[in-house]
């Protein structure tokens, strides 16, 4: 069958037509369409042979078309293997695992491929990183901009130290260069003392950075992402001198996107050697980050320590923040909206999971034990799915202030997990213990007004007869939770393996 | 399909459209005036219930006339002995949409 266009079809019939023919079941969508188009095409003949005034016409095609929904809507409630349908309905335990695993494993890629949340998922990759410290003024702890003069870094650089071993500082600025293409692309340059990749423990091949050194030229590192974007990846690239921030530097390294966890987003990193670092204006602002003697880390297990350093008429407050604080940040978040959704848990949904009476010991520990297993593999899905989710979101706008992005994944990560739990639980109340599938069927029997007398509630089938679900309208002490009842074997006739509700039409 | 099916009047319309000459949809909206969200399904489960039977028609015909393929219907042997008993019940159906015997 060939589905040609006519002249007299206008695209808005199409349109219409092709949305119904996307909610017809995929076996039949074809057949459907092509129908629907051939009848279209009547439609709008017969107006047009019987001089019809034009919105008339209009009128009749579009109400075709929307008939086409009708039909659609129609058909999906009628096909008898809707197997789009069953899925979302996740009847069985398996269809439930596979559903969840492939959402778990979908928010786990996206959080791969963005920058922002891959940083918060991967490992540190400093060494060091509990002796190495972001220093900030008070109240600056998560600042996304520069925070400290220079002239604060040389002070502390060329004073007897204590608690530190060694600083240094960077400036992140914006500079043009020349790329092999003859463009002038407008760089996120960090001006940085040359300890810089040394305190992080980042190695960078000392042929090329003595050479620069001995040619009293500034090292210029590039970032993977650069390189490839900017240079298309030239490997001749190492040795190169290029003209940046008014100075010829010479690339010594291309630094992997995953080293840099540190504030701002960086192409390049100039280091600059003592000299034409203090010959920038002692006001403009950096970071510093400070290298903690062993015993100082030691006394400050938390990872964040304040401190008061000697300024011109008194003392000013500093607050320092490991970097491995920094980058366990996102996960004590995680930790911290996991403790809030299970305090909040049991407001939204009872936690006992109801009354199974014991049938013969084996096959009541064997029932119970897979019940567990089924919501534990839930639990275990939820947790991974929720927390990349919540970073997801969080570190979608990797420009976005660091508060703001904490901020968005504990509301994130607390309403994930509160309703995932709270899903998991009422999923698993719904379930037959036996085969883990859904429970159907749902019967309202007795009255409220007669609770105390009589039962009074909701019973639910196994579609595979193996027993009834007592769910009581109103908790009494005599039926306080939903209770299982067994059906014997003798049942079993009643029920086909292949059950499946049907609606009938006529 | 047992001959003795009980079908709505709706239904009952479209077989005696189908059985009166009207054989592709547009013309069973046409001369039963219901709307196409009611027709298609309807001849549809006419279809599934083997009262009636489709074919394409084909694509040179529709070529050389220069408009889409049609669909046709036409009523199976389950379909008329339906439709007798269905005029039974409704006795207009025949003067509501006429037969060509019907005429004569």
């Amino acid at each position: 069958m060939r589905i040609r266009r006519f002249a007299n079809v206008a695209p808005v019939h199409l349109m219409l037509l092709r949305s119904a023919s996307w909610l017809v079941p995929g076996s039949q969508r074809r057949e459907w369409s092509a129908e629907w188009r051939a009848e279209l095409w009547y439609v709008l003949q017969r107006s047009s042979t019987q001089l019809s005034t034009e919105p008339q016409d209009k009128e009749d095609a579009i109400a075709f078309c929307l008939g086409a929904f009708k039909d659609a809507f129609w058909l999906r409630r009628n096909n008898p293997l809707p197997k789009a349908h069953m899925f979302f309905q996740l009847d069985s335990a398996r269809q439930c695992g596979i559903f969840l695993a492939a959402l778990t494993a979908g928010s786990l890629m996206i959080a791969l491929l963005l920058p922002g949340p891959r940083n918060a998922i991967l490992r540190s990759p400093y060494r060091d990183g509990n002796h190495l410290v972001l220093i900030s003024p008070d109240g600056y702890l998560q600042a996304n901009s520069p925070t400290i003069p220079l002239e604060q870094y040389e002070e502390w650089k060329h004073r007897t130290q204590s608690i530190f071993t060694d600083f240094a500082f960077y400036r992140p600025t914006r500079s043009k260069t020349q790329t092999t293409g003859h463009q002038t692309p407008t760089l996120s340059l960090a001006l940085a003392s040359d300890n810089l990749f040394d305190l992080l423990n980042i190695p960078i091949s000392s042929l090329e950075l003595n050479e620069a050194r001995t040619e009293h030229r500034p090292a210029l590192l590039l970032s993977q992402t650069a390189w490839h974007r900017y240079f298309g990846g030239d490997a001749q690239i190492i040795g190169r001198v290029l003209e940046i921030a008014g100075q010829r530097a010479t690339v010594v390294a291309i630094v992997s996107d995953d080293s840099w966890r540190l504030p701002n987003h960086i192409d390049a990193w100039l280091l600059e050697d003592e000299s034409r670092l203090a010959a920038l204006p002692p006001n403009s602002l950096g970071y510093i980050l400070g290298h903690v003697t062993k015993a100082a880390s030691a006394h400050e297990t938390s990872g964040q320590f304040h401190m008061l350093a000697p300024a011109k008429g008194g003392y000013d407050g500093f607050d320092c923040v490991s970097l491995a604080k920094r980058i366990r940040q996102p996960f004590s978040v995680f930790l911290f909206a996991l403790m809030l959704a299970c305090l909040a848990l049991p407001a939204t949904t009872p936690l006992p999971l109801g009354d199974y009476p014991t049938t013969s010991k084996s096959s009541f520990s064997r029932t119970r034990r897979r019940r567990w297993i089924f919501l534990s593999i839930k639990a275990a899905l939820i947790l991974p799915l929720v927390y990349c989710g919540s970073l997801d979101l969080a570190y979608l706008n990797p420009t976005m202030n660091p508060v703001s992005s904490e901020y968005i994944q504990l509301l994130a990560s607390f309403s994930g997990l509160l309703f995932s739990f709270r899903w998991a639980l009422r999923d698993q109340r719904r379930r037959c213990p036996v085969c883990l599938r859904v429970l159907t069927n749902p019967a309202r029997v007795g009255q409220p007004s007669r609770n105390f007398l009589g039962w009074n509630g909701t019973e639910l089938i196994c579609g595979k007869g193996h027993g009834l679900l007592h769910v009581p309208e109103i908790s009494t002490s005599w039926f306080s939770t939903q209770r299982w009842l067994y059906l014997d074997p003798s049942w079993h006739s009643l029920f086909h393996e292949s059950y499946l509700p049907t609606s009938t039409t006529f | 399909m047992a001959a003795e099916t009980k079908l709505s009047h709706t239904a009952a319309m479209i077989l005696q459209a189908i059985h009166a000459g009207y054989i592709y949809g547009f013309s069973v909206m046409e001369m039963t005036g219901l709307p196409s969200g009611t027709v298609y399904p309807a001849m549809r489960r006419l279809e599934r219930d083997e009262l009636i039977r489709s074919h394409w028609e084909q694509q040179s015909i529709a070529d050389a006339e220069q408009r889409p393929l049609r669909k046709y219907y036409k009523l199976t042997r389950a379909g008329k002995a339906t439709l007798e008993a269905s005029q039974k019940r409704y006795p207009l159906l025949t003067k509501l949409i006429p037969t060509e015997a019907n005429h004569a």
